[in-house]
């Protein structure tokens, strides 16, 4: 592990100021991703501002929605009633991911900023332009089957593999930040950035903007999260789908739906929203939707499975949230999110 | 054979034994030895003793002749291996120093679970000193007999030993007056921390390098061996603890970032001779093998039957619940019946 000094935050402000002025230092709050790339020698910060003793923790009722602290644990963000009750699709994506021990950890501002897990990110001996810019991407040649559909470039193939982030995206959340600059507010889906020739940067956050909350917008619609992994539990998504529905009647007024693991960032699926809204939800228009949402995957040579198996979950998504077909466990739960593995073995309860 | 070594007080003749470079003790007589007896599996992010002892000796020795000469004095030892038992220190942390006549002059131990004091160091230092010495007469060290039998070489080395005992990860903050210089930072190291952790009720301070888990801390630098290191990247669970009564993992927590926080370890979770329910449970329903992921295992199931949220779970919400903690014998039906039990409790 690369030396580093350690400091402890004692406010926002301060923190803000001492990681601005110097490029090596970094924040850390729950440290599940960070001490992993620490240990790895993929992240080598000169200096660590540990931000998780500020009072960022509270989860409150917010202009009719909910304000998440930064420091929220994902385990108290993923049973906060409010938050399972209403937007389900979040409960769903956190405690599907991870495992408790994790989750109990690792922080709501710190998860959606957890870096790839494509394998040569993480090889030092592997060129990466996203850890090493300008070293050359060893996923296009090698073996990508958990690498991007959408939205990759020459530079870089990698996918963002956080489960809460496509939920965040799909309902439209908003990150509060601090930084050097001030103040501002960042619409969640326009958080991530694609990675075009430069993706050594994950996100729009400039360096030493710090995360104070993640709001979630009054929402009277349904939501939910699908994630198919290689095992039953605590494994990363190979395809994953969020979906918010507002209904007026019958029809679909608004549908919303964000794709994980296909690409940089959480992927609004924006013609199949378009495609549903003003309908009445049949699994025949599902279908439609579906396939308007892969029509332009660009797949790499090993991970074009992930088009029909993408299109099934997203009208399965659609199926369960709509109400056409249950849910596969209690919303809210790791249960519903599942795919195969222990989902169907919780009841629904009536 | 083994009680009597493990008697060797100073003063008396230390018998022969191999050291790894193929020599024996008798063979090294002539000059002062320093045997030092540690885990071999010390952890990276933590100084090796010998580069604390290397770049001590550069530092309190500048200008002194055999600076250089010192590092051969030094001997790293697996405090498992062959003389590490034929000299009564196996399995504890211990520092041994010989003089020119193969008698042992010095000999500190780090019992399991303690910490060695300053005062300690510094009061085995004044019971060695011969005669007070100045930096000058430091310059001019030669094999010289001082009175009381112990040559300046002796001397300078036993300072040294002492020196890189203080600087030891597990040991208290040096106090200002040992006048040890504090080495500045450079590039290839972090500056050490005071860290106060609070561990099964009890406070426990200590100077860790700021890249030390919580899982080196507990196991390397207080003893507490009971929590193990599977993967040490997040992926196995066999580190897990309890911060402020919740199950996270010790090998991707920084220690200094666990300051304040109630921890609580496997050695921590009985009551006196009374096994906390999940501990008796496991062992009723036979829910390991090897036992090596036992630990986390039984920590990650009190607390899940301590949260409201988990503790009332059905088999497949436990298995849920508890799938942060891998078991390579596969275990798992009957630690599953073991946390079932538990929750009758």
């Amino acid at each position: 592990m690369h030396p580093f000094q350690y400091q402890r935050a004692e406010s926002g402000d301060q923190a803000v100021a001492v990681v601005a002025k110097n490029p090596d230092a970094a924040f850390i709050a729950g440290g599940t991703s960070q001490v992993d790339l620490l240990k790895e020698g993929v992240h080598q910060p000169s200096l660590l501002v540990d931000v998780a003793g500020l009072p960022l923790r509270q989860i409150t009722d917010f202009e009719g929605g909910v304000r998440i602290g930064a420091n929220a644990t994902n385990t108290e963000a993923a049973y906060y009633p409010a938050i399972q009750a209403r937007y389900p699709a979040v409960s769903e994506a956190l405690l599907a991911g991870a495992s408790v021990q994790i989750r109990n950890m690792a922080t709501m501002a710190g998860n959606p900023l957890q870096r790839t897990r494509c394998p040569y990110f993480r090889d030092l001996d592997q060129p990466c332009n996203k850890r090493t810019p300008g070293s050359g991407c060893a996923a296009i040649g090698g073996y990508n089957h958990v690498h991007a559909l959408f939205g990759a470039s020459a530079a870089c193939v990698a996918t963002h593999p956080s489960d809460l982030a496509v939920a965040l995206s799909a309902l439209d959340a908003r990150v509060q930040t601090t930084g050097p600059r001030g103040s501002r507010t960042i619409a969640f889906p326009d958080l991530h950035r694609l990675p075009g020739t430069t993706p050594h940067l994950d996100t729009v956050l400039e360096h030493g903007e710090l995360i104070t909350s993640i709001d979630l917008p009054a929402f009277a619609g349904r939501s939910h999260y699908l994630k198919v992994r290689e095992r039953a539990s605590y494994a990363y998504a190979l395809a994953s789908c969020a979906v918010a529905l507002e209904m007026d009647g019958a029809k679909i007024k608004r549908a919303r739906i964000a794709l994980g693991g296909v690409a940089h960032k959480p992927w609004r699926a924006t013609p199949a929203e378009a495609l549903l809204a003003g309908q009445q939800p049949t699994e025949k228009l599902f279908q439609a939707a579906a396939a308007a949402a892969f029509a332009d995957a660009k797949p790499l040579e090993h991970n074009a499975y992930k088009i029909p198996m993408g299109r099934n979950l997203l009208v399965r998504a659609l199926l369960e949230t709509s109400g056409l077909q249950p849910l596969q466990g209690p919303a809210g739960t790791a249960f519903a999110a599942s795919v195969g593995g222990m989902a169907g073995q919780v009841a629904t309860p009536n | 054979m083994h009680n009597l070594v493990s008697a060797l007080q100073p003063g008396d003749t230390v018998p022969n034994g191999p050291l790894p470079d193929g020599s024996t003790l008798f063979e090294r007589r002539g000059r002062p030895i320093i045997l030092a007896f540690a885990p071999t599996e010390w952890d990276p992010a933590q100084a090796h003793q010998s580069a604390i002892f290397a770049r001590l000796s550069q530092e309190f020795g500048s200008g002194v002749a055999f600076a250089e000469a010192a590092p051969e004095a030094w001997h790293s030892l697996d405090y498992r291996g062959e003389l590490a038992i034929h000299l009564g220190v196996a399995g504890q942390r211990a520092l041994l120093l010989l003089d020119e006549e193969g008698v042992l002059r010095w000999k500190t131990v780090v019992e399991p679970g303690q910490d060695i004091r300053p005062g300690q160091v510094l009061a085995a230092l004044q019971a060695l000193r011969p005669e007070p010495l100045d930096a000058p007469d430091l310059a001019a060290a030669s094999t010289e007999v001082l009175t009381g039998g112990m040559s300046r070489r002796t001397f300078v080395m036993a300072t040294l030993a002492a020196a890189a005992l203080l600087a030891l990860p597990s040991v208290v903050a040096a106090a200002p007056e040992t006048a040890l210089p504090s080495p500045p930072p450079t590039d290839n190291r972090s500056a050490m921390l005071p860290v106060e952790l609070n561990i099964n009720g009890k406070s426990h301070r200590l100077q860790l390098d700021p890249r030390t888990a919580l899982l080196d801390a507990l196991r390397e630098n207080l003893h507490l061996t009971g929590t193990k290191k599977g993967c040490d990247h997040g992926q196995c669970g066999a580190c897990t603890v309890h911060l402020d009564g919740h199950s996270a993992l010790s090998c991707l927590t920084l220690a200094v970032m666990a300051q304040g926080k109630a921890i609580t370890t496997i050695e921590g979770l009985a009551k006196g001779d009374t096994l906390h329910p999940v501990q008796a449970a496991f062992i009723k329903h036979d829910a390991f093998q090897c036992g090596y992921c036992t630990p986390g295992q039984i920590m990650s199931a009190s607390a899940l039957l301590a949260d409201q949220h988990t503790r009332h779970g059905s088999a497949v919400e436990i298995r849920e619940a508890m799938s942060g903690n891998l078991c390579r014998c596969a275990a798992y039906p009957n630690i599953i019946a073991a946390i079932q039990e538990a929750q009758r409790a």
